[in-house]
């Protein structure tokens, strides 16, 4: 359990770093192109994991529906947008807006396939990450300063 | 202020990216497996990088475009591996739910990893990220997004 836990977390990290890296890419080459790098050097490495595992069988390719691919064309804009803001917004704040950005509109997408309303603690849950984001655009510091010269 | 209030919206915008990409990875992968969806989403990705590369050149004017031009020989070859993390990702994530975790446990955990991650990162300046000092109000902020989101994970 530990182990997984361990793992889990691991992959955070993981994700973050290939923001970072993007993202200095991207103040290099501009944001599509490090978009580009990054889809063709992970298509390469998952292509010689799959290589490797030899699992290519897919059942019933026919029955895939066409919206499954738009996986895709998303993540290449993702990747776009994430590794432009990354530089300017530092690691912490781009991490944090991201994930706010994913958690309310994965309860919107949940909400449009499921056709019912979302539960009191998820709506609660949007409430309390709005809030974070609110909390991040206060400044800082002045108030202490202000303190500090009485 | 303005300007920064622009990266902040973009940032928010590509949370929302990020939700429908894994909206639509997630139904290939149930048609596949996690490996094959995630090979597929970046073949395709990489097609549709390269669609926007070509526009935006198309866009841009000539001279805008030798502005921009940076010695790019000169960049380390690690600058252009974003991918393999971000793609070993698919990896360690099947290999977690496959494990003891359940899937939402294993996002919540991610979310975690990102998290500290970003404030690691952000303190040492790894991979040359300007370094921020983490405040207080930082951890507040942390708090109430990871709260917000557990609540929303778990909260269905």
């Amino acid at each position: 359990m530990i182990l997984f836990i361990f793992l889990a977390l691991l992959n955070g990290m993981l994700i973050g770093s290939s923001r970072a890296i993007n993202g200095q890419l991207s103040a290099k080459i501009g944001p599509f192109k490090a978009s580009l790098w990054n889809h063709i050097i992970g298509f390469l490495f998952l292509t010689l994991i799959l290589v490797i595992m030899g699992q290519w069988q897919v059942d019933n390719p026919s029955e895939i529906p066409f919206s499954a691919y738009l996986g895709g064309f998303f993540g290449a804009l993702f990747v776009a947008v994430s590794s432009y803001v990354f530089p300017r917004l530092g690691a912490m704040n781009a991490a944090i807006l991201v994930i706010s950005g994913q958690m309310i509109s994965a309860v919107f997408i949940d909400w449009q396939n499921t056709g019912s309303i979302p539960s009191l603690l998820r709506c609660l849950g949007v409430i309390v990450v709005l809030l974070g984001i609110y909390i991040s655009r206060l400044p800082s510091t002045p108030k202490n300063k202000e303190v500090a010269n009485d | 202020m303005i300007d920064r209030l622009k990266d902040w919206l973009l940032a928010i915008a590509g949370g929302v990216l990020l939700a429908l990409m894994i909206e639509y990875n997630s139904l290939l992968a149930k048609h596949t497996t996690p490996y094959i969806a995630s090979w597929v989403a970046h073949g395709m990705g990489a097609i549709v990088a390269l669609a926007l590369v070509f526009l935006t050149m198309m866009l841009l004017s000539r001279k805008q475009i030798k502005n921009n031009v940076t010695n790019t020989s000169k960049l380390p070859l690690w600058f252009y591996m974003g991918g393999i993390p971000g793609a070993f990702t698919v990896v360690l994530a099947a290999i977690a739910i496959n494990g003891s975790l359940s899937l939402s446990e294993a996002i919540a955990l991610m979310l975690v990893g990102q998290i500290i991650f970003g404030m690691i990162s952000d303190h040492f300046g790894l991979f040359l990220v300007l370094k921020r000092r983490i405040v207080l109000k930082d951890f507040l902020v942390v708090t109430c997004v990871l709260a917000g989101s557990a609540m929303i994970i778990f909260g269905r």
